[in-house]
């Protein structure tokens, strides 16, 4: 037991004291700050029909901690769905291996450590809605239980829950990180979208949100009944605040068997853990390298050849960048499995085929998304293979280096636009044309700067999963390739951020460059 | 070609320095660095291939200051980090046309160059593999292929053998007196003996601070007369003085052999000719 609490403690000793993490908790907090909406904000995130509740203490703690059980189950899936695998990485894995620790054991320390680091950002959001509620106090009592029984009963059950599922997932499909995030995407918006009308539903909903929005309806229909649109909303939703009704809500008494069901989806995921530690790999793997047979290597040991080398041909200053870009283009175009290339292939051909207003709006993203783990490291990659070394120490490491980088990304999503991008133009369509290249463009920034600030690659897969949700979702906040609208101005505005984060990026890596 | 080290630091904390006031000299030929683990070895060398900024000091190479105009010295350097990394997807070929293109060096030589270069440091036969598969001592070869690929001026190995098999460790010795005879070699290593052999000097260094440097022959010298050998029983443990530092003490058929430095023997003890090694151990465990 002690030792199983130490591995704890200093695995999550080590992932809290990154700087990555650092810069996740920031964000954190600038997105729970806008879990509740500021009184003149021109958007809403929880919303029945007409109607939002007073300010009260319940409202605060309730809405924050569905809002922080949904979003942070979208987003910190992949804060930690890497925690084995940085085992493998940092080789701790093989010593681990070597010890008498049981799979379950160690599986279930990094179910732990995970739910951990999730309660961290969770104990964030909950510290932001009681500086939300004295902010924009409406003149009602502080009632601090009313903000620790809906954290207590709704997210924390969700946030194990999905620390479990992350393991499991890593176990499973350890070397099929794509696999893994599309599968999460379908799980998720499954468990958010289906509710069986049974006397069971409130229990079988992971997240525990169904159950507050229902008393929330109630709570309004109590006041006005009859209420024809009674439509429940949970997200961003923008512009519709302006004739909001004000109801009241005391928060929930719940019903026991809905305490049951919170504790038996934490067994539940223990379990899980449980019955797939049998097919844990313990790092034992064949091959690092997915996706090439292994070639049994016996090197003829030849007789001693010196290097002579005034012999050698003379070479010649040279700043052309085409040999970096192609050789990045190479390493994403190999970054994966094979098979991608073949769901890209398919992408492409949806694109090319499908009603044109639905291939935008929904493959494209998708087919971007695709690219996630390719992007991802576009920037931290020389650190993470410790090429760094070689490449900072290059000859103008900005304008040749990182450039190539950008500009083989650039040809990368760009390609894969392709099919949608003509038929667009056979349609003298060329403001979405340049929407949709803007919109490539904004990605590949997106992945550079992120990768470039934190130094870590989680932030943008992160990102781009929930903004990619956002999108299929139509909502047009973060409508970044037009999708959802096609005006000019909001070109501009994706146009303003991207600068705004090049010349953020550009600068940093300059500076970081230079120390 | 003069590479000059005047009063470096490099801080990592508050009082916790890689290296700590630091001067050296080096000109042509090949400079030996040995230190125990921790001596600042690699913060000193990462300074000078301009990885790192020294906290104070300067670095001028042929007067030029390359803690500011690090371009001067990235276009005629070659370094080899003690761990570095490669793109696992890339093959060797494709990796060194990478590093070419880094260094800002190609033209039409540039595929023979790399070729004769993998055949001389026998890759060629795995070159069209990605480098994820190779073993420690081929990827290490394959970082040692990436310094030679600008007609190095000054050369900067971090630890060049660790992982290379004997055959090799001497191919790598010709191949470093060869390019010893134009330009300035920087070697790091615990290895004494690999050192010995081959660097026209030596220094040493220990906690961030240089103890010594000099010919191989004048470091021995400080040792000289001094070192002895004497054998007794295993099962006996005799005490030994204070004015005695032991250098190594080897068991063999029941007879443990002390080897020890002193400016007066013990009784029963025979005279040895001193090696660089004992030096080495001499100095640094002072
Ligand atoms: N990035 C760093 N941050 C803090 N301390 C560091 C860092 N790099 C090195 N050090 C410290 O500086 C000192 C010198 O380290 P360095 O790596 O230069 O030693 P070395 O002589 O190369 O050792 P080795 O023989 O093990 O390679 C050590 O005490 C080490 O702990
Ligand atoms: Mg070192």
């Amino acid at each position: 037991m002690r030792l199983f609490l130490n591995i704890i403690k200093l695995d999550y000793l080590t992932r809290v004291r990154s700087y990555s993490f650092l810069i996740t908790l920031c964000a954190s907090l600038a997105i729970s700050y806008t879990f509740v909406p500021e009184p003149n904000a021109s958007y809403s995130t929880i919303r029945i029909g007409d109607h939002v509740g007073y300010y009260n203490s319940a409202w605060f703690g309730y809405v924050t901690a569905t809002m922080t059980s949904i979003f942070l189950s979208l987003i910190g899936f992949y804060l930690i769905n890497t925690s084995i695998k940085k085992d493998i990485k940092t080789k701790v894995g093989q010593i681990i291996a070597s010890t008498r620790i049981y799979n379950t054991t160690y599986l279930l320390s990094k179910v732990f450590s995970n739910f951990l680091i999730l309660t961290t950002i969770v104990s964030i959001t909950f510290l932001m809605s009681i500086i939300l509620f004295t902010l924009y106090n409406d003149g009602f009592r502080f009632e601090l239980f009313q903000f620790i029984k809906p954290y207590l009963i709704i997210t924390i059950p969700s946030m194990f829950f999905l620390s479990a599922i992350a393991v499991i997932f890593e176990v499973i499909l350890g070397r099929y990180s794509v696999i893994q995030n599309i599968l999460f995407f379908i799980m998720f918006s499954f468990s958010l979208a289906v509710s069986p009308q049974s006397e069971m539903r409130y229990a079988l909903d992971v997240f525990g949100s169904k159950i507050v929005l229902d008393t929330m309806e109630q709570s309004v229909r109590e006041v006005l009944p009859l209420e024809e649109d009674s439509e429940m909303t949970i997200g961003y939703v923008l512009g519709n605040t302006t004739k909001a009704k004000k109801f009241s809500f005391e928060g929930i008494d719940f019903p026991s068997y809905f305490l049951v069901s919170r504790l038996t989806w934490m067994f539940i995921g223990i379990l899980l853990v449980g019955l797939v530690s049998p097919f844990f790999h313990r790092f034992n793997m064949r091959d690092i390298l997915p996706s090439e047979k292994t070639v049994k290597q016996i090197l003829p040991k030849a007789e001693l050849k010196d290097i002579n080398l005034t012999q050698l041909p003379k070479l010649q200053k040279s700043t052309n960048i085409l040999p970096l870009v192609r050789t990045e283009v190479f390493l994403l175009l190999r970054k994966g499995n094979k098979w991608l290339w073949g769901l890209n292939a398919i992408g492409m051909i949806l694109l090319a085929v499908l009603n044109i207003e639905f291939a935008h709006k929904f493959v494209l993203p998708i087919l971007w998304f695709l690219q996630v783990n390719r992007l991802s490291d576009l920037t931290t990659k020389e650190v993470e293979n410790d090429v760094h070394y070689f490449s900072f120490t290059s000859l103008r490491p900005i304008s040749r280096l990182l450039l190539s980088q950008l500009f083989a990304g650039l040809l990368l999503v760009l390609f894969l636009a392709l099919p949608l991008t003509l038929r667009y133009i056979f349609l003298m369509k060329f403001n979405v044309v340049m929407f949709i290249i803007v919109g490539g463009v904004f990605v590949l920034f997106l992945a550079a700067f992120l990768g470039i600030f934190t130094k870590q690659k989680k932030l943008f897969e992160a990102l781009f999963f929930f903004i990619t949700y956002v999108n299929l979702n139509q909502i047009p906040f973060f409508d970044y390739f037009g999708g959802v609208s096609q005006n000019i101005d909001h070109i501009f505005y994706v146009f303003t951020v991207i600068v705004m984060m090049a010349i953020a990026g550009f600068y940093k890596r300059y500076y970081d460059l230079r120390r | 070609m003069k590479l000059e080290i005047k009063n470096v630091s490099k801080r990592y904390g508050r009082k916790k320095y890689g290296v700590k006031d630091f001067s050296l000299t080096i000109e042509k030929g090949i400079l030996g660095l040995l230190g125990p683990n921790g001596a600042g070895k690699s913060t000193l060398m990462k300074m000078i291939a301009t990885v790192n900024k020294p906290s104070e000091g300067i670095i001028l190479l042929n007067k030029n200051n390359i803690v500011k105009d690090v371009n001067y010295i990235r276009q005629q350097m070659g370094f080899l980090p003690q761990d570095f990394g490669v793109y696992p997807n890339l093959n060797a070929f494709e990796f060194l046309e990478y590093m070419a293109a880094v260094k800002g060096v190609g033209g039409v030589g540039l595929k023979q160059r790399i070729e004769k270069l993998l055949d001389g440091l026998n890759l060629l036969d795995v070159a069209s593999k990605p480098i994820g598969k190779y073993s420690g001592g081929m990827k290490q070869r394959i970082g040692i292929a990436q310094t030679l690929l600008n007609d190095p001026r000054i050369i900067i190995f971090d630890e060049p053998t660790v992982g290379l098999d004997p055959e090799e460790r001497v191919r790598f010795r010709n191949l470093i007196s060869d390019l010893a005879t134009q330009s300035i070699v920087i070697l790091s290593s615990h290895i004494v003996s690999d050192v010995d052999i081959i660097a026209d000097e030596v220094a040493i260094m220990k906690k961030g601070s240089l103890i010594t440097k000099g010919k191989t022959q004048n470091i021995i010298e400080q040792v000289k007369g001094k070192i002895f050998e004497t054998q007794f029983d295993t099962d006996v443990s005799p005490r030994f003085s204070d004015h005695i530092k032991i250098l190594s003490t080897t068991r063999y058929q029941g007879k443990t052999t002390v080897r020890y430095v002193s400016e007066v023997p013990i009784e029963k003890s025979t005279p040895q000719k001193p090696t660089l090694e004992d030096a080495y151990l001499y100095l640094t465990h002072n």
